[in-house]
């Protein structure tokens, strides 16, 4: 056993603050106790395990933070739309309403047992999905009726706050009735007071013929740890579709499980990730074509610069069965400066044989006759690089078809490359 | 304007400028033509500052400033332009946005304001106009998907807009129909002036037809063995190098 051992003194620590607050937690005792049980069950991962290869939590294992209290008042980053709730350290910082851009909302009642603690398993963050599931005080269900359609976009700003190093566990579920569509950004941020741990988990299911867009910027401050399970069950025809940008924390692992159940299910999941400074960023993606005619994108850019480090691996499965389904698969890296790294592992596994599946992937510098040829036209070295770089995200950030996040992101990524390509050039 | 002395330059080991000399003065039209692999396109990656080369001997001024220890942008911003042989496809960046950025850079270096997007548009199209291409262009990606026609028109379109005082043309002509060529030239005519020079690097007579030189030289093994007037590349044109080559070992 390495030090990754369930009983180490960090899953100790949280067993015993589960203990004290397990009294004034909501929902099933017995679904709380099975879900911390999992946790300590499972420990935190060594980098011996596959799915964790290139990722140590040394750091976050060593760190002890306190479950955190519902936030009487916090400073939320102003808001992107105008549609938009506010949880602080998992719990609405107000009254929660009852709808909201077409989402019907509602918490977990005290006594229910209910689909909004349901255990989410497998992949390298089941450990965490059940941490969160133990802790979480104030589940969120957004619900979009039968047929019913919303194009407007509900903003849900997850924060992280207090004086002390906290771990929070925001939980959202989605459900999309039949013929529903819907669409949510997902924003997670926190004070950078301290060194906070986000750890949390989006849980939705999605009817036959529904949609679902949901734009994620993660940014969290240079201090954070973040830990984020996204599962989705996608219905005959329905359309789950995933804008990432994972561009903040010190420490972030996002698992991306999305499950194609229904004939001519689709799967969208795209992203941009930026490692610069001394961050560290990894993204698992993990598709299953499980239905006949299902079909499939993942692009991810990912950028990393000075001691920054990205991990990135995109799975998709196309299991047996699964006829005339068609997945592809694009992931492009790239350094900017000497001594970032990123590591990444496309993998294809297909056992049907009807299918079209293609994946590829780049690692590499900019281009350096690209960069000549704007030098040539007046544009100075960091310029040039800075332009270059843009276009390099742009392709997966044109898909972002929401104008006040698309150009927040853009917005961004600049100011994060000028800084940096100054320093480098 | 340029100054061209003794210049030696090398790519690893590999020499390939030998002793070059060159003058040219405002207003001229040069013409420098030679066989493949005499380092006609060398000369235009040095001038325009491309890294791997390395200039082992000689001097290279433009309007009375050492040139060599210039960076690429810093040429540019002084008036030097490179109409590149192979034009570089840049997805994602547009071609307004380069146009405005150079502009911008070049006016910044002359003293003069930034223009604002009107003003810009109204040059852009106008030169576009010139040199007949489609607004649309503007908001695609520089040379995405153009073709060698097109890359070409774009090369020229830019050189239009940042008024350079020294044109470098490498191969313009190469890949270009025979009404392609007529648009470029007429695009590279219209650009002549008394206070500007133009260098054309070619390897055939036919571009001559349409841009007229002031001076031919025959460039092969690194040096520039003779110079004559417009009809030297018609006699280059009848009795190929061999002879340029054959009278300079003899001298």
């Amino acid at each position: 056993m390495n030090a990754a051992s369930p009983s180490s003194p960090a899953v100790a620590h949280y067993r015993e603050a589960f203990e004290r607050v397990r009294p004034v937690l909501p929902g099933s005792p017995a679904r709380r106790a099975e879900a911390m049980a999992r946790f300590a069950e499972l420990g935190f991962p060594g980098t011996r395990e596959e799915a964790w290869k290139y990722t140590t939590l040394r750091r976050l294992e060593a760190r002890r933070f306190t479950p955190a209290a519902a936030a009487g008042e916090a400073a939320a980053p102003a808001a992107l739309l105008t549609q938009r709730l506010v949880l602080a350290n998992g719990a609405p910082l107000q009254a929660l309403p009852s709808s909201l851009a077409g989402f019907r909302l509602s918490s977990l009642a005290a006594d229910t047992e209910d689909c909004l603690l349901r255990p989410i398993t497998d992949l390298g963050t089941e450990r965490f999905a059940a941490l969160n599931a133990a802790f979480t005080a104030h589940p969120l269900l957004l619900e979009m009726g039968p047929n019913q359609q919303s194009d407007e976009v509900l903003q849900v700003t997850m924060l992280t706050t207090g004086a002390t190093p906290v771990m929070a566990s925001p939980r959202i579920a989605v459900r999309m009735a039949p013929g529903s569509r819907g669409r949510l950004l997902l924003e997670h941020a926190d004070d950078d007071a301290a060194e906070h741990f986000t750890n949390a988990v989006i849980d939705i299911e999605l009817g036959a013929d529904s949609h679902l867009t949901v734009y994620r910027l993660q940014h969290q401050g240079t201090k954070a740890f973040h830990v984020e399970r996204i599962e989705a069950r996608v219905g005959a025809g329905a359309r789950c579709i995933v804008r990432d940008s994972q561009l903040g924390a010190s420490l972030a692992r996002l698992d991306v499980h999305v499950s194609l159940d229904g004939r001519a299910a689709h799967a969208e999941v795209t992203g941009v990730f930026l490692a610069d400074g001394s961050r560290h960023l990894d993204s698992h993606i993990l598709i299953d074509h499980r239905a006949v005619e299902t079909t499939s994108l993942q692009d991810y850019r990912g950028i990393a610069a000075n001691k920054g480090r990205g991990v990135f691996n995109g799975k998709t499965i196309v299991h047996p069965g699964a006829q005339q389904s068609s997945a592809r698969q694009v992931n492009r890296n790239l350094l900017l400066t000497p001594g970032a790294e990123i590591d990444t592992k496309p993998d294809l596994e297909i056992y049907a044989d009807d299918v079209q599946c293609s994946h590829g992937t780049t690692t590499g510098q900019l281009d350096p006759n690209a960069l000549f040829y704007l030098r040539s036209r007046g544009l100075d070295q960091s310029e040039a690089r800075s332009a270059l770089t843009r276009a390099f995200a742009g392709a997966v950030l044109a898909l972002v078809d929401e104008p006040a996040l698309a150009s927040r992101v853009h917005d961004e990524l600049d100011r994060r490359l000028v800084r940096l390509l100054e320093v480098a050039a | 304007m340029l100054s061209i002395r003794n210049l030696h330059a090398q790519i690893g080991a590999r020499k390939i400028l030998k002793g070059l000399s060159l003058e040219v003065n405002p207003g001229e039209v040069h013409a420098i033509m030679g066989p493949n692999g005499s380092g006609k396109s060398t000369l235009a990656s040095v001038l325009a500052g491309r890294a791997g080369y390395e200039v082992t001997q000689g001097t290279a001024t433009f309007m009375g400033e050492d040139l060599l220890p210039l960076e690429p942008e810093e040429r540019a911003r002084r008036g030097l332009f490179l109409a590149f042989q192979y034009p570089v496809e840049i997805p994602g960046v547009n071609n307004a946005y380069l146009l405005k950025a150079g502009l911008n850079a070049v006016r910044k270096q002359r003293g003069l304001a930034e223009l604002d997007a009107f003003e810009f548009l109204q040059l852009i199209k106008y030169k576009m106009k010139l040199m007949q291409m489609d607004e649309s262009f503007l908001s695609r990606g520089v040379n995405e998907g153009f073709s060698g026609g097109e890359k070409k028109r774009n090369e020229i379109l830019q050189m239009a807009v940042l008024e350079p005082k020294l044109a470098l043309l490498d191969e313009t002509d190469s890949g270009l129909d025979i009404d392609a060529l007529r648009v470029v030239a007429n695009g590279v005519n219209s650009l002549r002036s008394p206070e500007r020079a133009i260098v054309m690097v070619t390897h055939y007579q036919r571009l001559l037809d349409y841009i007229e030189p002031d001076y031919v030289h025959v460039l092969a093994d690194g040096r520039i063995l003779r110079t004559g007037d417009k009809s030297l590349a018609l006699e280059l044109e009848r009795r190929g190098y061999d002879w340029v080559r054959q009278e300079a070992s003899a001298a």
